[in-house]
């Protein structure tokens, strides 16, 4: 049992010693705590900050990390316009990380990527190095996507003044940028125009550059197409998605899925009036052949070497309503007339196909 | 000297507390101790830079919670939750500030969350003015500095 106290006294001595070295001594000792801070230039300075009374600051860094992890963003930048820590603090990646995702990480999409895209534009300024590195996929995409979108966004409207104030590459800079409406994303809009009184996009998804309005909670497209740029206000959240694949508007997508498509599958293609103009995504499902029964059992519609789409939206009688593309060769089919239809995918998450569902117009198109 | 089964906890101006291990062992820091050497158990437990009234105020709350987790049907959710929120209302900003560190400093998860949950609620929908004002803050923000911050951000304010 001897042992004991020796034991305790060791332990008081390592907890003193910890203690010591801890910021926390100076609150429990309530001593008037002497900040040393680096101002402006560099150099640092003492401040005694004249009360005896304790500061949110004097707690330790865990637990004030704890409380702020708690604050939403408006609060978040309130607090980063108290003091010159709490400003540091404020600004930390790890905060905005969990806001950036809640309400943009569906329409910005993967925020990995997305910071990833902001590295490789740090790297690629500095030293260039990623022209030797092999990227692939969404990064690849991300990337080369999010270093056009904030060159352009930073000579238009950020401005100089915004990155005086916050680290230029940080996750509140981007939040704080989208939610003010001067940083133009891209996204892709459902019914383009309708709210113009446009009913020629019904069931369609086309891409735009959006701005939002947090004042009503809406977003303001810009189209490019037409040969003049069209603009559109007040979109709901409901009517933007983030593009589901990696495939540029001008770009023709590969499609992987002919082989397999059978009636009642639900599909979206890629359609354009013609070649000048970008693609639109839209929605149909794949038809039975006009000498088909449609019953189940009889059915070959799949066997055949072509597919049958059909746009429910349109009139029976309607040219927008079918088109027929071939299984083994199609990449693009189509005429001045009707226009050129380009890559498929099948949708398998009922969400999409839900989606689609929702958009459906109250009245057949012709 | 505790009997078996119970802690004895001393607070940095003397005061000891005699505590069932249950209460004790909410403490992460305190079960630490005891789990390295069980000897500990039967001797006194120094709580450094914690004072009797603090050390009170943790007790009373880890005692309420150990009571709960053990049995459920005695102290319902219901229930945690209203002292709980007693609990907070009652303290002054210095006990908030104290009850903070010490938690923080034992590890008492729990009770680090509420609290840290209280201190936000009083910065919800507060100008960075008040802010300085409740929580004894100097601004140290040069007038072009503020005024920069204040062009910056009006949407948030």
């Amino acid at each position: 049992m001897a042992v004991i106290p020796w034991f305790l006294g060791e332990l008081s001595r390592v907890l003193i010693s910890w203690f010591s070295r801890s910021k926390t001594i100076r609150g429990f000792f309530h001593v008037a705590p002497i900040l040393v801070k680096k101002n402006g230039n560099g150099k640092t300075e003492n401040l005694l900050v004249e009360t005896d009374e304790y500061s949110l600051l004097d707690l330790p860094d865990l637990a004030l990390d704890c409380i702020l992890e708690r604050l939403s963003t408006s609060e978040l930048c309130s607090m980063a316009a108290v003091c010159r820590s709490l400003r540091e603090k404020c600004r930390s990646d790890h905060l905005w990380e969990k806001h950036m995702k809640q309400k943009w990480g569906r329409l910005i999409g993967n925020i990995a990527a997305y910071q990833q895209g902001q590295r490789f534009i740090a790297l690629r300024n500095r030293a260039k190095l990623l022209k030797s590195k092999k990227k692939k996929g969404l990064f690849r995409y991300s990337s080369i996507f999010w270093t056009k979108i904030w060159n352009r966004s930073k000579e238009n409207e950020i401005g100089s003044d915004q990155r005086n104030l916050f680290p230029v590459y940080s996750i509140m800079s981007w939040y704080l940028a989208i939610e003010s409406g001067k940083f133009w994303f891209p996204a892709q809009v459902y019914n383009r125009e309708v709210q113009n009184g446009q009913l020629g996009f019904m069931l369609s998804c086309y891409d735009a550059e959006l701005s939002y309005d947090s004042s009503t909670d809406t977003f303001t497209a810009r189209y490019s197409a037409h040969g003049r740029r069209t603009i559109e206000d007040k979109i709901e959240w409901n009517r933007i998605r983030a593009p589901a694949v990696d495939t540029p508007a001008h770009v023709l997508h590969v499609s992987d899925c002919l082989h397999e498509l059978k009636p009642g599958d639900h599909i979206e293609v890629q359609w354009r009036r013609n070649k000048d103009f970008p693609y639109g995504w839209w929605y149909g499902v794949v038809g039975h052949f006009e000498s088909c029964t449609g019953h189940e059992s009889q059915c070959q519609c799949h066997l055949n070497d072509t597919v049958v789409l059909e746009f429910k939206q349109y009139t029976l009688g309607s040219r927008w309503r079918r088109t027929i593309i071939n299984r083994k060769e199609h990449r693009e089919v189509g005429n001045g007339a009707d226009g050129f239809y380009g890559g498929i995918r099948k949708l398998c998450d009922p969400n999409e196909i839900l989606m689609w569902k929702c958009l459906w117009p109250k009245t057949t198109l012709e | 000297m505790a009997s078996k089964g119970n802690l004895t906890l001393k607070s940095c101006n003397g005061k000891e507390f005699i505590v069932e291990e249950k209460v004790a062992v909410m403490s992460t820091t305190i079960k630490n101790m005891v789990d390295v050497d069980d000897s500990f158990a039967q001797g006194v437990i120094p709580i450094i830079g914690v004072d009797g009234k603090i050390l009170a105020k943790l007790i009373e709350y880890c005692k309420e919670h150990a009571e709960a987790d053990e049995d459920e049907e005695v102290k319902s959710e219901e229930y945690l939750k209203k002292f709980d929120e007693k609990f907070v209302d009652e303290l002054n900003l210095n006990d908030l500030y104290d009850l903070l560190k010490a938690s923080n400093y034992l590890e008492i998860t729990k009770l680090l969350n509420l609290l840290c949950q209280k201190v936000a609620s009083m910065i919800k929908g507060k100008k960075p003015e008040e802010i300085r004002r409740i929580f004894n803050i100097k601004n140290d923000f040069t007038p072009e500095e503020e005024e920069e911050i204040n062009r910056q951000n009006p949407w948030a304010f």
